[in-house]
């Protein structure tokens, strides 16, 4: 198994380790997955990413290649700016999620998911045409997540107010002065708080993380594991990619279409039109304390019409039971289901929109900073 | 990582601790091992009180954050007390595992199963073998 150059500062922090796309990687530390999940919410919190991939496209074709791998409207990114998107296989399904960042029409970053990134990157090779050229620049790529309402200040703290108070939502800064250390700064993230992903020399890692945790100190920063990510990311609204998005289920009917620009064509296109109406997914908030459990079947006037994908206890939403199921009839928001594990009991839950929980992601950076 | 690992309980390898109180009852929690990896308690549910239960068998769910755990019984025999505390901290089960979060004691009928268990070096062992 693979480990990120933090794996020791973890330990000594006090981390339960646990596995996640072949990686080593904190669940959590002493203070627990709760605690963690609130600091971010209301404070800060530190995430070690460093086991997500990274690919530099460069070339006078790589916007025609970007439209042709990628779903959402590429079109309308400026220099600067970073888009999420999905990069589908022939039938539709989601090789996987993640954000495209355009330096400039012939140069691009694509950042993706740990476990996949492999099979990323064979795909990307593969389908590189004309004056394309990929280069893998995981290995030598730290990345960290500094996400909730007191980020910008930590920012501001170590490079200065200026640095950033202009910087808009899903905008990057190609070779942001980070206390000496040259990195990416991404105005991005995966808890639906305002923050960034930082991107840096994979041999930087460890004393940016030491030196956010320093300077975050009394913003009540804390380090934070995946656990935290996952109700964080369930509560924003977001998909994990192996659950709510597959590479053997078509994308259809997803809270997450805005990801996807009918207007141009990619690959998976015509996949999608033919199945549109086969699926549909919703955020669900079920009844009580317990939840389902893992491989739940959705199950609709004593029809079975699904599964459940993921599942959280809702940390900002009293601890309620929440997550998403994929199910093959198209259900209101407020509708009654069933969720019935497998030891045969039953739960009952309802669809609801997302987000779930709508955090401070998208407002203007300079009430943070006051 | 290290784990706190009492002399005087005995463990399952699910990672139940069993304290033998006399009398061949005996008190049942979770191991510091399993209060770590499961993540933070937020609820419990406990098995019915007087309720007869099989060794082996499961009546008792701890709820985390992320998972939901079976607790497994660690001997046969009648359910005597349930930690009702727990409905309102749930959280001692992992701030005091082998204290204020115990969850149940039963009475068994002999100390047949309690001597097979695991001794704490065994478990200390059985651990190093988990990692």
């Amino acid at each position: 198994m693979k480990k990120t150059p933090l794996y020791e500062a973890h330990v000594k922090l006090g981390a339960t380790i646990g596995e996640f796309g072949g990686w080593e990687m904190p669940l959590w530390y002493k203070t627990g997955q709760i605690a963690e999940h609130n600091s971010t919410r209301e404070h800060a919190g530190l995430f070690d990413i460093c086991h997500m991939g990274e690919f530099i496209v460069t070339g006078k074709d790589s916007f025609e290649y970007w439209n042709r791998l990628l779903t959402n409207k590429i079109s309308r990114v400026e220099d600067g700016q970073a888009i999420y998107n999905f990069m589908l296989n022939e039938a539709g399904g989601v090789i996987d999620d993640c954000i495209l960042y355009r330096y400039n029409a012939e140069k691009w970053m694509l950042v993706v998911n740990a476990g996949t990134q492999d099979g990323d990157y064979e795909w990307l090779k593969q389908q590189a045409f004309g004056d394309v050229k990929v280069e893998n620049i995981g290995p030598e790529t730290g990345k960290l997540d500094l996400q909730g309402p007191s980020a910008p200040k930590i920012i501001a703290e170590v490079a200065g107010k200026e640095s950033i108070e202009e910087m808009k939502f899903f905008r990057f800064i190609p070779d942001f002065d980070l206390g000496g250390k040259k990195v990416i700064l991404s105005r991005t993230g995966y808890t639906g708080e305002v923050g960034f992903e930082i991107y840096c020399d994979i041999d930087d890692t460890a004393e940016i993380w030491e030196m956010l945790l320093d300077k975050g100190a009394k913003y009540g920063i804390e380090p934070c594991g995946l656990g935290a990510r996952d109700t964080l990311r369930l509560e924003a609204g977001l998909p994990l990619h192996g659950h709510e998005i597959r590479p053997d289920i078509p994308v259809v009917g997803t809270p997450w279409e805005f990801a996807i620009d009918r207007d141009h064509d990619f690959i998976g296109k015509d996949a999608l039109e033919e199945s549109e109406g086969d699926y549909f997914s919703y955020a669900v908030i079920t009844e009580g304390r317990r939840k389902a459990g893992d491989h739940s079947k959705v199950i609709l006037n004593g029809e079975e019409i699904g599964i459940l994908t993921s599942e959280i206890l809702a940390v900002s939403l009293e601890k309620k039971p929440a997550g998403y199921v994929r199910v093959e009839k198209e259900l209101p928001e407020g509708t009654e289901i069933e969720l019935l594990n497998e030891k045969g009991r039953s739960f009952k839950t309802v669809t609801a929109a997302t987000p779930l929980v709508k955090g401070t992601s998208r407002k203007k950076m300079a009430i943070f900073l006051d | 990582m290290s784990y706190n690992i009492p002399e005087k309980l005995r463990f399952k390898d699910t990672h139940e601790w069993v304290e033998d109180l006399g009398n061949n009852t005996y008190r049942v929690g979770i191991s510091d091992y399993a209060s770590k990896h499961i993540g933070d308690v937020t609820f419990v549910e406990l098995p019915e009180l007087d309720s007869s239960v099989e060794a082996g068998d499961t009546e008792c769910v701890v709820e985390t954050v992320k998972s939901s755990e079976d607790i497994f019984f660690p001997v046969s025999g009648t359910i005597t007390a349930v930690n009702e505390d727990l409905e309102d901290a749930p959280e001692n089960v992992n701030d005091d595992c082998y204290g204020e979060g115990w969850l149940f004691e039963i009475k068994a009928d002999d100390s047949k199963a309690f001597n097979e268990l695991m001794s704490a070096t065994e478990y200390a062992a059985f651990l190093e073998e988990q990692e």
